[in-house]
C-alpha cells in the first residue's frame, strides 16, 4: 500500500493491488468518527453480454440488479443487515449501468464490519425459493420506477437514442426479464464478475491502511481467478435515431430530458480529460453562470429545476440536461443557438478562468462528502485514472478545447429530447 | 466545541470552529411562528434576495461573483421545525487554505452575504415586480412538483388531514394560490418587519475563530433595526378527529401512510425512548416494519416509519399494490401491537439503540450534519448536545420502549390507489 500526498487537496491515497488482483485504495481522515467502505464490482446493468472461460453468454436484463439484492442472504439464515446493525453499521448497496457497489459506514468495530462486507459479497447462496420471492420485491420496485418521471423520461430518452446500447434496457430489467433469472444465471454471474481481480474496494476514514489489506486478504484468499470478458461497445453511430419523444404521466407541468451525443471515452488520463473539457463545456454552455441560462430563466422557459451535465459510461456518453419546462422545444433550439454563438465568438479569457476556479472549488468542497470521494475514487480508478489528480487535469485545459466540444457534439443530428406532459384532464364543459 | 453569542438583542451567533474541513458553512435564519397567513412570503423571500442586489443587479452577476469564490453556494433555506418556520440563506464555501495565490474566500463571501441580504434594489417601497413575478411562478411550480414525488405527495396529505387544529400540517413553502397573491411591496414590509423583530440565528462551521467571524458580521448587524420580539414556546400536537382519506390517480403502485400521535416529545424525559420504539418499529433495514412487510410478506419495495419529535407524531409510509392495503395495514398495526406488549428482541433493542447512536457520533462529521443539528436544536426545543443524547439513548430499557410504544394511538390515513380519477 504505497502512499501519494497530494498537496494541493491536503489528501493522501494509499493504492495497492493484492496478490488475488483486488485493488484497495483507502483515504486516511485523522480525526473523523465515521468510517465508509466501499467494495464494488466493474459490472452493471449493461454488461449482459460477456465472454467467460471461453464461452459466449447473453444474460437476461436486470441480472447485475438482482444479484446486488439476492448478495445480502447467507447461509444458515444469516441476516447480514442485522449483523451490521448489531455493530452500528448501516449498510447499503446500488447498482448503476456500469458498477455494483456495496458499502457501510460505522463508527466502531471498523475491522469486523470490513470481515463482515468482504464476506457476504463473495459468498454466493442462492436457492429457488429465495430467487422466487425476490422477484415479488423487484416487481414492486420496478412498479415504483414506472411512477417516477424522472426514471421514465429518462429511460425514454435512451430508447429514442440508442438503437443498439444495452443503456436502452432500465437497470433493473423489466417484469418480463427479470422472470428468466434462476439462481444458476446469478452464480454464473457472481463468478465471472465478483473475483477479486475484477473488483476493488475503497475505505475513506481514520484507518491503517496496511490493516484494510490484510483483512482483504484474509477474506478472500490471495489466489486469483478467472474474470468474464464483458462486451464494452455496440454499433451505434453518432446521430440519433429519434430526435423527440412523448408521453403523458401524473406530472404537475412539462418536465423534459434533453441529450446530445458524444463519442464514447477510452481510459487513463485523456479520457478524465475529456470528461473535463466535457463538463466545463455543459457550464460555459448552459450552466448557472452561462448567458444562455439567465436569459431562459428571465424570460421563464426553464426554473430553478433545470441541470445539466455531462455523462459517461462503457460504450457511450453524453451531454444532458433536464427540468421542468413549458416549452422545451423551444429550450432544446436556444441551446443549439448559443452553442453556435459560442462556437463563432470563442470563451474570452476571464470567464474561462472563472469558470476553472469554479470547477475547481466545487470538487474540492465536494471532498468533505466521505460517500462523494468513495465513489469517485472507484469510478475513476475504474476508468484508469487517480481521481485526487483533478487539479493538474484543470490546469491544463484550454478554452478553446471547450469550443471544439461543442462545435462537434452540440448539432441537431446528435440532439434528443424526451418529454412527460401532465394528463390532460376533461375540463367542465 | 459550539461557542454560542448573543450579538444583538434576538442575534444569536452559534460558531463551531473546525480546521479538518475543506469547506464552510455559514447560515442565517430568521424564526417565526408558522403562520398560514405568512408562510408563503417566507418560502418567496429568499428566491426573491437572490435574484440581485444594487451591486450586482441580475442572476448572471450573483453567479459570477459565486464563481470568482471558487464556485461557492448560497441557497434558500426554508425549515419547518415544529410551530416555526425558519427562512434565510445557507452559504457553503470553500476554505481559504486552497484558495490559488492567497485568495480569500470566507471575508468576501460575508461581504457578499451581507449584500443579499441588505442591499435588494426596490422600485416604488417593494422589491422589482420581475423579480417576485418570476420568482412566483418557480415557487408555485416547485409546489405543484411534490405531485411528482408520489411518497411525499402522500405524506403531505396524511400531514394536512391529521393536522387540521395545528400548524404542522401547513406545507412547508405555503399553498399554490397564497404564493399567487403576493405583491412586490407587500413582501418588501414583511422582510422589513420580520428583519426587526423576529429572532435570528447565524451559524458558522469552518476554520475561522469566533472572534474573526464576529468581527466579520459586525458591519452587517450593525445595519439591522432591532426590536425583537419573543416566539411563543413548541407546543405538542392539537388534535382533532381522525380521518382515512383515499385518493385515485393514474399510478401503477399504491402509497399507504398511516399518522400515529403520542404526546412524548423531545421536550420530554421519555423522548429517546420514543426514538429507539421508532426505530425498532420501522426506521432502518432491521426494522419490524422493513423485516415482516417487506421481506417476510413481500408487500412492498419501500416502507419506513418517521417520528416527528417537535410535535409528537409517528408515520408509516409504504409503496404497495392497490389491493394490499388491508393486508398491509394490518401487518403494520399487527407490528405496533408486538412493540406494546414488549415483543422486542435483545439484538432489536440493540440494533436501533447502535443506529441512532452511529447517526449522533457521526454528527461531528460534516459542517453540513453540524449545522442542521445544532441550528434547530435550540429552535425545537431539543436541549441536548449529541453527547447528552447519546448518553440517554444508551440508558433506554426495553421497559421504556415498550411504556412509550403504549402512547402511540392510530389518528389518521391516507392511501393513493390507481385508476381514473
Amino acid at each position: 500500500m504505497k502512499p501519494v500526498y497530494y498537496p494541493e487537496l491536503d489528501e493522501t491515497l494509499c493504492l495497492g493491488v493484492l496478490e488475488n488482483g483486488l485493488t484497495v485504495a483507502v483515504v486516511p481522515r485523522k480525526g473523523f468518527t465515521k468510517k465508509l467502505a466501499y467494495f464494488v464490482t466493474d459490472y452493471g446493468s449493461i454488461h449482459t453480454e460477456f465472454e467467460y472461460e471461453g464461452q459466449h453468454y447473453e444474460a437476461p436484463a436486470g441480472v447485475a440488479h438482482y444479484l446486488e439484492h439476492k448478495l445480502f442472504d447467507m447461509p444458515g439464515g444469516r441476516d447480514v443487515s442485522a449483523e451490521f446493525a448489531a455493530m452500528g453499521a448501516m449498510t447499503n448497496a446500488f447498482t448503476s449501468y456500469d458498477m455494483t457497489a456495496y458499502y457501510f459506514s460505522c463508527t466502531e468495530h471498523f475491522d469486523d464490519c470490513l470481515r463482515l462486507l468482504l464476506e457476504f459479497v463473495s459468498t454466493p447462496y442462492f436457492t429457488e425459493e429465495s430467487v422466487e420471492k425476490e422477484r415479488g420485491i423487484i416487481d414492486q420496485e420496478i412498479g415504483m420506477n414506472e411512477d417516477a418521471p424522472e426514471s421514465v423520461i429518462f429511460e425514454q430518452l435512451m430508447q429514442a437514442m440508442y438503437e443498439n446500447h444495452p443503456i436502452r434496457v432500465p437497470i433493473l430489467g423489466t417484469c418480463e426479464t427479470i422472470r428468466e433469472i434462476t439462481p444458476e444465471v446469478l452464480t454464473l454471474c457472481h463468478r465471472a464478475f465478483y473475483t477479486p481481480g475484477n473488483m476493488m474496494l475503497c475505505v475513506v476514514g481514520d484507518v491503517d491502511p496496511e490493516g484494510v489489506a490484510d483483512i482483504a486478504r484474509e477474506v478472500l484468499g490471495t489466489e486469483a481467478a478467472p474474470r468474464g470478458i464483458r462486451r464494452k461497445s455496440w454499433p451505434d453511430t453518432m446521430d440519433c435515431p429519434q430526435s423527440l419523444t412523448q408521453r403523458e404521466m401524473e406530472v404537475a407541468m412539462p418536465m423534459f430530458n434533453l441529450a446530445f451525443k458524444c463519442e464514447p471515452l477510452g481510459d487513463g488520463e485523456e479520457a478524465i480529460r475529456q470528461e473535463m473539457v466535457a463538463d466545463l463545456a455543459a457550464e460555459a454552455l448552459f450552466g448557472e453562470s452561462s448567458e444562455l441560462y439567465l436569459r431562459l430563466y428571465e424570460e421563464g422557459i426553464i426554473d430553478s429545476s433545470f441541470g445539466g451535465g455531462f455523462e459517461t459510461l462503457d460504450g457511450c456518453a453524453m451531454l444532458l440536461c433536464s427540468g421542468d419546462s413549458d416549452d422545451p422545444e423551444a429550450l432544446r433550439d436556444a441551446i443549439l443557438a448559443q452553442a453556435q454563438k459560442i462556437t463563432a465568438e470563442g470563451i474570452p479569457q476571464d470567464a474561462f478562468l472563472r469558470m476553472k476556479r469554479s470547477a475547481f472549488g466545487r470538487r474540492v468542497r465536494g471532498l468533505d462528502s466521505f460517500d462523494a470521494t468513495c465513489f469517485r475514487v472507484c469510478a475513476y480508478h475504474l476508468s484508469g485514472f487517480d481521481y485526487f489528480r483533478f487539479p493538474e487535469v484543470y490546469q491544463k485545459i484550454e478554452a478553446e478545447e471547450i469550443c471544439d466540444f461543442l462545435r462537434r457534439v452540440v448539432t441537431p443530428q446528435r440532439c434528443s429530447l424526451s418529454i412527460i406532459d401532465p394528463i390532460e384532464k376533461e375540463e367542465d364543459a | 466545541m459550539i461557542e454560542t453569542k448573543t450579538l444583538l438583542p434576538g442575534v444569536t451567533l452559534r460558531c463551531c470552529r473546525d480546521t479538518r474541513f475543506k469547506q464552510g458553512c455559514l447560515s442565517i435564519q430568521l424564526v417565526r411562528q408558522m403562520d398560514t397567513g405568512e408562510a408563503a412570503m417566507n418560502a418567496l423571500l429568499p428566491n426573491v434576495l437572490l435574484r440581485g442586489t444594487n451591486q450586482n443587479p441580475d442572476l448572471r452577476a450573483i453567479t459570477h461573483r459565486l464563481d470568482e469564490l471558487y464556485g461557492a453556494s448560497v441557497s434558500s433555506l426554508v425549515r419547518r421545525v415544529g410551530d416555526y418556520q425558519t427562512v434565510g440563506l445557507y452559504c457553503g464555501f470553500m476554505d481559504d487554505r486552497f484558495a490559488l495565490g492567497g485568495d480569500r474566500v470566507f471575508a468576501p463571501m460575508v461581504a457578499f452575504l451581507e449584500e443579499l441580504l441588505l442591499d435588494s434594489p426596490t422600485k416604488q417601497g417593494g422589491f422589482l415586480p420581475d423579480f417576485v413575478e418570476s420568482e412566483k411562478k418557480n415557487l408555485i411550480a416547485t409546489i405543484e412538483s411534490e405531485l411528482n414525488d408520489k411518497r411525499a405527495y402522500a405524506l403531505g396529505k396524511l400531514l394536512k388531514t391529521m393536522c387540521r387544529c395545528d400548524t404542522f400540517g401547513l406545507p412547508r413553502l405555503g399553498e399554490p394560490e397564497q404564493v399567487a397573491e403576493i405583491t412586490p411591496v407587500q413582501l418588501y414590509e414583511h422582510y422589513q418587519n420580520i428583519l426587526r423583530v423576529s429572532p435570528m440565528e447565524i451559524f458558522y462551521v469552518g476554520s475561522a475563530e469566533s472572534e474573526q467571524v464576529t468581527e466579520l458580521l459586525l458591519p452587517m448587524l450593525r445595519r439591522l433595526p432591532r426590536t425583537p420580539e419573543a416566539l411563543a414556546p413548541q407546543t405538542g400536537f392539537h388534535p382533532c378527529e381522525g380521518r382515512d382519506v383515499m385518493e385515485t390517480m393514474e399510478v401503477a403502485q399504491g402509497k399507504l401512510c398511516l399518522g400515529f400521535t403520542t404526546p412524548i416529545t423531545n421536550r420530554c424525559p421519555e423522548f429517546p425512548a420514543m426514538q429507539v420504539l421508532n426505530t425498532v418499529f420501522g426506521a432502518g433495514m432491521t426494522s419490524k416494519l422493513f423485516m415482516n412487510v417487506r421481506e417476510k410478506l413481500s408487500l412492498c419495495y419501500s416502507i419506513g416509519s418517521g417520528y416527528y419529535g417537535t410535535k409528537g407524531i409517528v408515520t408509516v409510509s409504504a409503496g404497495i399494490d392497490f389491493d394490499k392495503e388491508q393486508t398491509a395495514r394490518k401487518e403494520i398495526f399487527r407490528q405496533l401491537a408486538a412493540c406494546q406488549r414488549g415483543e422486542i428482541t435483545m439484538d432489536e433493542l440493540t440494533a436501533a439503540k447502535e443506529a441512532i447512536l452511529s447517526s449522533l457520533r457521526a454528527t461531528h462529521d460534516s459542517p453540513g450534519s453540524i449545522e442542521s443539528y445544532y441550528a434547530t436544536a435550540a429552535l425545537s426545543g431539543l436541549g441536548m448536545t449529541p453527547e447528552a443524547y447519546m448518553a440517554a439513548v444508551k440508558a433506554v430499557t426495553l421497559a421504556d420502549v415498550t411504556a412509550a410504544a403504549n402512547t402511540v394511538q392510530y389518528h389518521s390515513g391516507y392511501f393513493l390507489k390507481g385508476g381514473s380519477q
